[in-house]
């Protein structure tokens, strides 16, 4: 009876507390080496994959890769050439000068957590100058942010977690708004939208870049319904994350800004 | 004698939180039995002095922290499963192994029904119906978990011997 009580007072204090929290991302130290053991046979398992691919396999996969760099490389001269007209007319406006955004690459360690849980385990910590409410992203869009930092290693808190919020933007129309995350990592809800405002299913949201934790303009979700009629003053709207929230690999760490030379 | 004894179950209890860390794809994940608490079950029902219900917080304490959940919930869960099982102890000993299997099944149903209660709490949303598959999992695997479980005994207990 004691220890049920406990352990009630205990998630209480995880839920809205403060030393809790402080408390286990001190034990998340130990952690870290039974992450490297659970991982062995995952990486074991790639590894064998990795040698027995088949050669035609391989060749299909290199020609795949190959068009779609030529088809990337395309699309990113066109930029340059945007970047270029950009800077230009900001000159003109005598605006601030664009940022420039640095990544660094990571990789998910394999470990399955509590499915309630919401987080990742990324092979970055504070030896990589990880740090706590950094932006994590990856291939397609936001994934979540930094929430515990351990030497080697470091949880990320993905933006489907219940308690998550994420300010984004209507990329058609400039609309700002909210994303909070619903638990399940397929759903993000916008609850704060008037039910006249101009809004249609897929449409893209990308952040807003207020609240300084993300910067501004990456994809986030695409609107995949839109329910109007809800009886009240805001329509109840659900967005699908792009980024692979429980299946990705490989994903980027946003380095924090650093003003562009003149 | 009892130093081994703890050994044993320490090494059980290591494997079965790897075991629960361990990566499955996203349609396999939903069927992981839940290692930890089979493991205690089987412990608390054959050994003769068993576990206090202190040490079996502190073990769900651990597998919170290892698997990032909500700091109690998984302690809560195992205390009161063994509090179950000894409270039913005289009873499930002498189960044959099928109803045992069952006592097993009820146990590990309970226990999701109370993780349910908890996590709705938490505004997380309702579960599929995957999420009741895990507790028929750990049912088929009780009774192999079992067998092995006392061999390894045995052979403790003889090469303590000899």
């Amino acid at each position: 009876m004691l220890y049920l009580l406990l352990s009630v007072l205990l998630m209480a204090m995880d839920q809205s507390g403060k030393f809790i929290p402080r408390f286990r991302a001190m034990l998340e130290y130990a952690v870290e080496p039974v992450y490297l053991l659970a991982e062995l046979p995952a990486r074991a398992l790639r590894g064998v994959s990795g040698y027995t691919r088949s050669y035609s396999r391989l060749q299909q996969e290199n020609e795949r890769f190959e068009n779609q760099l030529l088809e990337q490389a395309g699309q990113v001269q066109q930029l340059a050439a945007l970047a270029e007209e950009n800077r230009r007319l900001r000159a003109l406006l005598r605006a601030t000068e664009g940022r420039r955004l640095e990544f660094r690459f990571a990789e998910l360690v394999s470990v399955n957590l509590d499915p309630y849980a919401h987080q990742v385990v990324i092979d970055r910590g504070a030896a990589d100058d990880v740090f706590v409410g950094q932006a994590v992203i990856d291939g397609q869009g936001v994934m979540g942010q930094v929430e515990s930092v351990q030497w080697g290693q470091s949880h990320v808190r993905l933006i489907s977690d219940p308690e998550h919020a994420l300010p984004v933007q209507v990329l058609r129309t400039g609309q700002r708004t909210v994303a909070y995350g619903t638990g399940d990592s397929g759903r993000l809800s916008l609850p704060n939208l008037p039910t006249q405002s101009d809004i249609r299913p897929q449409d893209m949201l990308v952040t807003s870049g207020l609240g300084d934790r993300f910067p501004a303009g990456f994809p986030v979700a695409v609107i995949t319904d839109i329910e109007r009629d809800t009886g009240g003053a805001f329509a109840a709207i659900n967005a699908r994350p792009l980024a692979a929230l429980d299946r990705g690999r490989e994903v980027l760490l946003l380095l924090p800004e650093q003003e562009q030379p003149e | 004698m009892t130093q081994d004894r703890t050994g044993l179950l320490l090494a059980a209890l290591a494997v079965a939180i790897l075991l629960s860390l361990v990566p499955l794809t996203p349609v396999l994940a939903p069927l992981r039995p839940y290692w930890v608490a089979l493991v205690l079950i089987y412990w608390s029902l054959e050994v003769p002095k068993p576990l206090s219900l202190g040490a079996v917080f502190l073990v769900g304490l651990v597998l919170d922290i290892v698997s990032a959940s909500l700091m109690g919930m998984h302690a809560m869960s195992l205390v009161v499963i063994v509090y179950l099982v000894r409270h039913f102890r005289a009873r499930m000993r002498f189960f044959p192994p099928w109803q045992q299997a069952l006592a097993v099944l009820a146990l590990l149903v309970n226990d999701r029904i109370i993780l349910l209660w908890i996590t709705a709490l938490l505004g997380e949303p309702v579960p599929t119906w995957h999420y009741w598959l895990a507790p028929l999992v750990g049912m088929a695997i009780w009774p192999w978990l079992f067998l092995a479980m006392d061999l390894l005994r045995l052979r403790s207990r003889q090469s303590n011997r000899s």
